[in-house]
């Protein structure tokens, strides 16, 4: 079982360097960048406590907005995605990005305290 | 058919609970009201305030003879306001004539234009009409009507109705009439119980005077309905000292107005003294008056309904009141009610002009209580031993006195009977106190009847020694009967009753229970800061939260990913120049700026930023799309 498990990673990592572009996994750097960061405030949260809570809401909230918002990118500069986002070119995907980054960044500093 | 007459009857009655008078002149007010007008006058203005005022209130104006000497010195025959002041004031007291020059007619007659004030045109009329010289009534009607249409105030259009009240009733007062529905509308209401213009008690006085006397004048009815006559009956005699003459003469004026005119009387009804009866005052005594306290002598009083208000039961109905020496009487004793309070409707008839003549009364019957079958008794708890009964007959005291342990209970019991009636009473008041001379303290139960209205209070010794604070000694036992249908309230020394406590565990000295003094401070606990973690761990987790920064760098610098494309155009650099200035933004805003701010900075940075961004990104995707 273990041994399909190993075969069937091994083939999609092989898959994965080999047909996605460049420009993707540049993002997918930032996205496994955001989900870590994420990730290791939950464990403080977990082990030290919550103290102060709407600091590391406002920490939680910006790691999962950014993830969400970088994979909203990702998927609308796939070059494979074309036909559903004619109208959406990759630089006002871009564009579309920074805006509610801008957005986001302002709330979460609000709720930083 | 006879039950659709009760209905109806009953449907109108209930109608007809509208408002009743809250204010009116009572004697005293009358009497300070005429001191006020017959005050010695200085001049003609005054003199014609105090002589109109008292002979409006009824009252004798002093020396006549000396009253029009002073009127005759003081007239000035070219002043409109003067010749007013004479004409008016002599033509109220007896044996006055005002000489009048054919001057003086003139300078009145021209008075009556549209180019007076409306002042002016009152006072030359009524001056006109008090010396008995003709008036041309159409032409005042003309001049009053374009006044009116200039001169928009109360008291304008007040003067206007008082003049319309002097011409003759064959004139065009229609249009005049209509002013009173118009001034109506402009009083304000106050809670529903006044009624007044902005202006103040003389203009809404005035304005009632001004009303009645027109409305008998054409003898139609002013279109006031009764609550707001009521309404301001209250507003024009809530006050009860005057600031000025004219202030007194004007209440003064709407007082007779009010009591005697065609169409609206108010009534006041009151009880003479407290509304009570009992066996030594048996008759209930109405004072049925005006607003004046004048009584109405025509008037017939009778107590339409009367019911009593704990038992909805009615006991009177259409009961008539005898008018005896002034006052209105009726024997409600007779009917043998039981003590209590009773709700009377209480309806003056006989005149169709008589307003808010249906009044709600409570009276109070009251009566004398009698303490019988005062029985006292020391009670084995285990009820093995008889008990022995003592009977007791107010007002004296138990020979002997009564001893109970822990082991006994004293008991007592007894009857509160209306003397006259011999009917059982419940009154509110029932207490039992024990007072220990020495010590000083004081015990008080309440005494509760059960369902055949037999009182039974019942110590026990066990279970109420911390009331006693377990002091044993002698305590003086009194009944205490209060109530407030009871003319004679009962403290009775009944007995005195012995006590004796288990373990005499309390102080020698008895402190008073200490109620008022002051208590302990609070000291308060302010919220306390939440534990923090210790700093090294708060450090490690920052550093090893950056850390996966470090990754993201070191995979793009694997990935290839470089800024070699970098344009150096304006718009590019603007861009990013800008995008860091937001970024910036952010961080000042957590450490210096409030929202409003921030807002504020990012549209100037973001607008700039947006443009530039905008640019940028369309050069390259002109560069894609050409490549």
């Amino acid at each position: 079982m273990s041994n399909s498990v190993i075969s069937v990673i091994s083939r999609f990592l092989e898959e994965y360097s080999s047909s996605t572009p460049n420009k993707l996994k540049v993002v997918d750097a930032y996205l496994l960048y955001i989900l870590l960061t994420g990730a290791l405030q939950f464990l403080y949260c977990l082990l030290v406590g919550t103290f102060p809570f709407n600091s590391f809401l406002s920490g939680f909230i910006s790691c999962v907005g950014s993830f969400i918002l970088a994979v909203c990118l990702r998927i609308q500069i796939n070059p494979q995605n074309k036909g559903e986002f004619l109208s959406i070119s990759p630089e006002r995907a871009f564009a579309d990005f920074l805006f509610a980054h801008t957005v986001l960044h302002l709330v979460v500093m609000n709720f930083i305290g | 058919r006879r039950l659709l007459g009760w209905f109806l009857l009953s449907l109108a009655l209930a109608g007809a609970q509208g408002l009743t008078p809250a204010h009116h002149l009572s004697l005293p007010d009358v009497a300070r009201l005429q001191s006020l007008l017959s005050q010695q006058f200085t001049d003609l203005e005054s003199a014609y305030y105090s002589v109109l005022g008292l002979t409006k209130l009824g009252a004798a104006v002093s020396d006549h003879k000396q009253v029009c000497r002073f009127i005759k010195s003081q007239l000035d025959p070219t002043s409109i306001d003067s010749v007013f002041f004479a004409a008016e004031a002599s033509q109220a007291i007896s044996g006055c004539e005002i000489p009048v020059s054919n001057e003086t007619r003139d300078i009145l007659l021209a008075a009556v234009s549209e180019d007076s004030t409306m002042t002016q045109i009152h006072r030359a009329v009524s001056a006109l009409s008090s010396l008995g010289l003709p008036v041309a009534s159409q032409e005042v009607v003309g001049a009053l009507t374009a006044r009116i249409n200039k001169e928009d105030n109360v008291m304008a259009i007040t003067s206007a109705l008082q003049t319309a009240a002097r011409l003759s009733k064959q004139a065009e007062l229609g249009g005049i009439l209509e002013e009173i529905e118009d001034l109506t509308a402009r009083l304000d209401d106050l809670g529903g119980i006044y009624l007044q213009f902005e202006e103040g008690l003389e203009a809404t006085a005035m304005f009632v005077t001004a009303a009645y006397s027109l409305s008998d004048h054409v003898d139609m009815e002013p279109p006031l309905k009764e609550d707001q006559v009521i309404q301001l009956v209250n507003s024009i005699f809530s006050k009860k000292s005057w600031d000025s003459l004219a202030e007194a003469f004007s209440v003064a004026s709407a007082a007779a107005a009010l009591s005697n005119n065609r169409f609206h009387v108010p009534v006041f009804v009151s009880a003479q003294g407290p509304a009570t009866v009992s066996h030594s005052q048996p008759t209930l005594q109405l004072l049925v008056t005006d607003v004046m306290s004048q009584p109405l002598a025509s008037a017939n009083v009778l107590v339409e309904s009367a019911y009593a208000v704990a038992s909805k039961s009615i006991i009177l109905n259409q009961a008539p009141f005898t008018l005896n020496d002034g006052v209105f009487e009726l024997n409600f004793m007779s009917k043998q009610p039981a003590s209590g309070y009773y709700q009377f409707t209480i309806a003056v008839t006989g005149d169709s002009r008589l307003v808010a003549n249906h009044v709600e009364l409570k009276v109070k019957v009251s009566t004398e209580v009698a303490v019988a079958n005062m029985d006292l008794s020391v009670v084995d708890k285990d009820q093995s031993i008889g008990t022995k009964t003592t009977r007791v007959d107010y007002p004296s005291k138990a020979k002997s006195s009564f001893t109970a342990d822990s082991h006994q209970n004293f008991a007592m019991s007894f009857q509160l009977v209306d003397v006259n009636t011999g009917v059982e009473l419940t009154p509110h008041q029932t207490f039992v106190r024990l007072h220990n001379q020495k010590t000083g303290q004081e015990v008080v139960f309440v005494a509760e009847p059960d369902s055949k209205n037999l009182y039974k209070f019942e110590l026990d010794t066990a279970e109420r020694k911390s009331e006693f604070d377990s002091i044993s000694g002698t305590y003086s036992l009194y009944l205490i009967v209060g109530d407030a249908t009871l003319e004679n309230p009962i403290l009775w020394n009944v007995a005195d009753v012995v006590l004796k406590f288990v373990d005499e565990e309390a102080p020698a000295t008895i402190q008073a229970k200490t109620l008022y003094v002051p208590k302990p401070e609070i000291q308060h606990l302010f919220r306390e800061p939440e534990k923090k973690p210790p700093t090294v761990v708060s450090n490690t987790f920052t550093a090893l939260v950056m850390s996966p920064f470090l990754l993201l760098l070191i995979l793009w610098f694997k990935l290839g990913a470089n800024i070699s494309n970098f344009s150096f155009s304006p718009s590019t650099i603007l861009f990013h120049v800008g995008h860091a200035a937001m970024l910036g933004l952010m961080y000042v805003y957590w450490t210096h700026l409030n929202m409003f701010q921030t807002l504020k900075y990012l549209a100037i940075i973001g607008g700039v930023t947006f443009l530039a961004g905008n640019r940028m990104l369309a050069q390259k995707a002109v560069k894609r799309y050409v490549s």
